[in-house]
């Protein structure tokens, strides 16, 4: 067997524990907005490989919680960084999957996600005011982990993503917005916690989701755009809340994820050739274990952690992967 | 990282590497530091402001910076300025993201500041009629330019489409709509598999037709000409059949009005 046919997991999981080792490289230091995501990234796609250990549980936690914004009342994505959402469900993420989330304020938390509601139901990213689909699944998910998403007002935020829908059933980033594979997903996964999916065009959709599949195997995340791993999840966790992960070839998809694995130091890149990061680690990860890889952990397509947790938490929403392979 | 190539480096010239970084990352934690403990001690100052114009340049993702950035200017820049100096100063911010943009077309932190800048563009310079809306008319149509320029450079950015919609949406001084329609047809012309302007197309089409400004029986026979065009052209290609099942999908609806209407005055 070549290395490319198999997930070298003892290199991933190497690759992602070396992560924190770069102090030496500029482009580490040049990454510090995203750390909290990184962190994340990295810990689920360990989860997911049955590697759990391999972080620090309580280094993991004294990051999440030095990151805390006690102005806002919420996380930064590093220390003496501003609050975001998108830092925020990160580390409410992290938190929950190391059974932690007593260490904050989660009143507190909850109110600061709340207040960036808008009046036309879409959710901005922090006081400044972009708004994004995005943000709404961020808010929705992260409400949901906190056991405070009886405090949303669920028809004014679904009517905004009702107006983000397309002719082709996808979904953009904003109202009129061209339909593209990670909105679909956030808009979807947003719909699937509040318990709205009739509010998607299922046949049209799950059809614009399959088209995403390319003759290589790999999936784009709009038409004629070039394929790329981190579609492998938006893609398929849409249609596996859908309930049609068999529309797309999972044998050539598969194959295209492995092909982008960096054999010698691990890590798995946008698309063969190219440099690893832990984005596309993780998404390429959540992919495979969705495709029913075998020896991995089931990763739940709607919250994007581990499914046994979600259960655990009593969160659960009817998606379906594709039957976990024994060999 | 998107599209960046794996180059196999040997160990000595990783190392090299390496070494040359040390001076560069030294500053650039220095810089980051330092700006980081100005905006906890709520320093407002023009150096500061100029700081985050240093470590901008070399980082346009660092959110906290552009926020501290908007700080700067709400609290310190903007109180003792004239409106006059007030749109001077969004015009160069405008002008210093331009450069940045074109480096990182895809930096969400750029484009969100843009439409700050454009938020905060006071009316003036006059107190009335069409010198109001003098400045931020001024903003808007270079806006528009910019994001031309962008969508030339990469004509699927979806940023840039995204802002687009914006700005046309927010302009002091609306644009007629059909403009729109023409815009596209150039974007298509130039590359017919570009979906983006198929699907900018299709909401301009439909706000046209629902607001009766165009006919749509006779738009879509037009339509339907081009995207056969387009078909011959590449016959394999997604973009113009997704468009194709938008026509007749929407063609069902008009067309029924069409023909009731037209029942209608037969039976009159």
């Amino acid at each position: 067997m070549s290395s490319e046919s198999q997930l070298l997991i003892p290199l991933h999981v190497s690759y992602i524990k070396a992560l924190g080792d770069n102090k030496d490289d500029l482009a580490y230091h040049m990454t510090t907005h995203l750390r909290m995501n990184a962190i994340y990234w990295g810990l689920t796609a360990l989860c997911i490989m049955g590697h759990k250990e391999a972080l620090d549980r309580q280094e993991t936690i004294d990051f999440v919680m030095s990151c805390w914004d006690e102005d806002a009342g919420a996380f930064g994505a590093h220390p003496d960084h501003d609050a975001h959402i998108l830092s925020t469900l990160s580390a409410i993420q992290i938190l929950v999957t190391h059974d932690a989330l007593d260490m904050i304020d989660v009143p507190r938390v909850a109110k600061y996600i709340l207040s960036l509601q808008q009046p036309s139901g879409v959710f901005a990213g922090d006081s400044f005011g972009e708004t994004d689909t995005r943000f709404i699944y961020c808010a929705v998910n992260a409400l949901s982990l906190l056991g405070h998403l009886s405090d949303l007002d669920v028809e004014k935020t679904v009517s905004y993503i009702r107006r983000c829908k397309n002719f082709d059933g996808g979904f953009g980033a904003r109202i009129g917005a061209e339909s593209h594979a990670a909105q679909v997903f956030v808009c979807v996964a947003a719909l699937a916690i509040l318990d709205k999916l009739d509010e998607v065009d299922q046949q049209t959709l799950s059809w614009w989701l399959a088209e995403r599949q390319l003759p290589n195997g790999g999936l784009n995340g709009r038409p004629e755009k070039l394929e790329d791993v981190c579609y492998s999840f938006w893609v398929l966790s849409s249609l596996s809340i859908l309930n049609k992960i068999s529309w797309i070839d999972s044998e050539k998809l598969t194959s295209f994820i492995l092909s982008a694995q960096e054999s010698e130091n691990g890590g798995i890149a946008d698309r063969p050739g190219d440099m690893p990061d832990v984005f596309h680690t993780h998404f390429g990860v959540a992919g495979l274990s969705l495709l029913g890889y075998p020896g991995l952990a089931d990763l739940d397509p709607v919250y994007c952690m581990p499914a046994d947790l979600i259960v655990s938490k009593g969160l659960r929403k009817s998606w379906k992967a594709l039957e976990r392979r024994t060999e | 990282m998107h599209g960046v190539k794996r180059v196999g480096q040997s160990k000595e010239a990783l190392g090299a590497k390496k070494q040359r970084e040390q001076a560069k990352i030294k500053d650039y934690l220095a810089l980051t530091d330092d700006l980081l403990s100005r905006k906890k001690d709520k320093d407002w100052s023009k150096e500061a402001f100029d700081l985050t114009t240093r470590l901008l340049q070399v980082n346009p993702e660092f959110y906290t910076i552009w926020n501290y950035r908007r700080s700067i200017m709400l609290n310190g820049l903007f109180p003792p300025s004239s409106p006059e100096e007030i749109n001077s100063l969004l015009a160069s911010e405008l002008s210093m993201t331009t450069a940045a943009l074109k480096a990182h077309p895809k930096v969400y932190w750029i484009w969100n500041h843009r439409q700050w800048c454009l938020e905060n563009v006071p009316e003036g310079p006059g107190q009335d009629g069409a010198d109001f809306h003098g400045w931020r008319k001024a903003n808007w149509d270079r806006e528009l330019y910019v994001v031309e320029k962008m969508l030339d450079a990469d004509a699927r950015n979806f940023l840039a489409w995204n802002y687009r919609r914006y700005v046309l949406a927010s302009m002091p001084i609306q644009r007629p709509k059909v403009s729109e329609l023409t815009y596209t047809t150039r974007k298509i012309e130039t590359n017919f598999s570009n979906f983006s302007a198929w699907h900018q197309r299709s909401k301009v089409y439909t706000s046209l037709w629902d607001s009766g400004s165009l006919d749509p029986i006779k738009c879509q026979e037009e339509e339907f000409e081009l995207v056969r065009n387009a078909m011959y052209t590449d016959p394999n290609d997604q973009s113009v059949w997704m468009y194709h099942r938008w026509l007749v999908g929407s063609g069902k609806l008009y067309i029924t009005v069409g023909a009731l209407r037209q029942l209608n005055s037969t039976a009159l």
